[in-house]
């Protein structure tokens, strides 16, 4: 466990979605550092089994859940089997995402469609539809936090698709914590950018973003998926974030401020 | 402003809805040939292509100048605990609207390309707001609303524009006050007219003199939601 942890997230138990790799990894190791029971929620075990591994022999505790967020029976077997080995679910993080590749807006057919759609939207819909018998058996514990992106504000010229898909699942945080609020559930976004391997290999693939980027940004690195995003997800995780709710958390080393 | 729109040729989806149809008596009201299509939903692009092809050529006398698009699917507006909502519904909202604006953006787009256009959604307040008991509905206003402002950064080269116009939750059927969602009054009093007070927004919007503002969201809800 890292030495700075004090265990805010002790006792609860998180599922975070898209967890086998990037910021999901970077939320799940924090959130396990911090005390919590991490569910793992990857749709390829070759992914998530090593991230869980990696808590458990840094002493935390974790399990790697197969998860295909974009189904329903997949997911609902994924919260039971959290609920069963558990006892509870007090925190849904739903981070998993599939389908950005520039594209134009006048050629996006369903299949394209469909891909973002699943995955962000229908993803954040399961996540906080099955999730919700228990988070508010959790009560003022509950917490649903959506991972967003700033292209869900500012829209995208190179991947048009991606921003409405993010975009909703502002609308739902919003939405969802009015409604869940009389429950003590707080619903809430991280809109990070981070060094997850997407993003790494688009870098890769493109020095010259990654300078742009980077030069934009007020602290001229790009965020740690674990130090700078996990660290954001436990606060709005913990008592700590109990009063924030229907928020988006803009957490990009300071680029995009239209909020 | 009369006169403002001669000479223009446009299409308004969602007339089959009081907001929608206030909103093409508004344009017509400014000078435009408009056509109204009453449709809430259109199951696919091609649909969308040949119902605007064919206000185009048979009813317009020429491609698109403006398309302002309020259509919405019909259970978008009822309000139903988050808890109670399943896949059926949110296929019905969320899909069924998401992908009838991807089909009209395209439809429209077909017919602006090299020419020059305007595109304005009508995306009410409440999705900037959120709405208890109307998640799947305020999901989709909102992802409309971006679906906006990415065609406005591909298809600013083209001259096309495209903008929002955010009424007051009053104009649509879902049981919500600007006051819930706001501790302060309508500045102007209250949700206005469609016809009189939206109207010519809309119509400003569509309008040559807008040709410099893209990707806005234009809240005409009589001064409740002032963010950003």
């Amino acid at each position: 466990m890292s030495p700075a942890a004090d265990g805010r997230l002790e006792g609860r138990t998180a599922v975070v979605t898209g967890a086998g790799q990037g910021v999901g990894e970077g939320i799940a190791r924090a959130c396990a550092a911090e005390g919590a029971n991490v569910v793992v929620a990857a749709r390829r075990a070759e992914t998530g089994e090593p991230v869980a591994e990696g808590i458990r022999a840094d002493g935390g505790e974790s399990v790697c859940i197969v998860t295909d967020v974009t189904r329903r029976d997949a997911m609902t077997e994924c919260v039971d089997e959290t609920v069963d080995r558990y006892g509870g679910l007090e925190i849904m993080v739903h981070n998993a995402y599939r389908g950005a590749s520039p594209h134009r807006l006048e050629d996006v057919d369903l299949e394209l469609w469909d891909r973002n759609s699943r995955t962000a939207v229908w993803g954040s819909y399961y996540s906080a539809v099955l999730a919700y018998p228990y988070l508010r058996a959790a009560g003022s514990r509950g917490r649903l936090v959506l991972i967003t992106s700033p292209s869900g504000v500012e829209g995208s010229v190179n991947i048009p698709i991606y921003s409405p898909v993010k975009a909703a699942q502002r609308a739902m945080a919003k939405s969802l914590s009015r409604e869940w609020g009389p429950d003590g559930i707080t619903v809430n976004c991280i809109a990070p950018v981070a060094a997850s391997p997407s993003l790494v290999g688009a870098f890769e693939q493109n020095p010259v973003l990654k300078e742009r980027v980077e030069a934009r940004t007020s602290l001229r690195r790009i965020g740690d998926p674990e130090r700078d995003i996990g660290a954001v997800a436990v606060f709005l995780a913990s008592d700590d974030g109990g009063y924030v709710t229907g928020q988006t958390i803009v957490c990009d080393g300071g680029s995009f401020m239209g909020l | 402003m009369p006169g403002t729109l001669a000479g223009k040729r446009a299409v308004v989806t969602g007339t089959g809805t009081t907001l929608g149809a206030g909103l093409e008596e508004a344009l017509r009201r400014a000078g435009a040939e408009v056509v109204g299509l009453a449709e809430a939903v259109y199951p696919s692009r091609e649909a969308a292509v040949a119902a605007f092809d064919a206000a185009a050529s048979d009813r317009l006398g020429g491609p698109l100048d403006v398309l302002l698009h309020a259509a919405m699917p019909e259970p978008a507006f009822e309000r139903v605990a988050f808890s109670d909502v399943d896949d059926e519904r949110w296929h019905a909202v969320w899909e069924d609207a998401m992908r009838t604006t991807l089909f009209v953006l395209q439809a429209a787009f077909g017919q602006m390309k090299g020419r020059g256009g305007r595109i304005v959604l009508v995306t009410p307040t409440v999705s900037m707001s959120g709405a208890e008991q109307l998640v799947p509905y305020t999901v989709a206003v909102e992802g409309q609303r971006l679906m906006a402002k990415s065609a406005a950064r591909q298809w600013g080269p083209d001259g096309i524009t495209v903008n929002c116009l955010a009424p007051a939750p009053e104009h649509v059927p879902i049981g919500v006050a600007s006051m819930s969602v706001s501790l302060s009054p309508p500045a102007l009093g209250g949700p206005g007219d469609v016809v009189n007070d939206l109207g010519p927004v809309a119509a400003w919007l569509a309008s040559d003199a807008a040709h410099f503002l893209t990707g806005a969201t234009v809240s005409a809800d009589g001064g409740v939601w002032m963010a950003p």
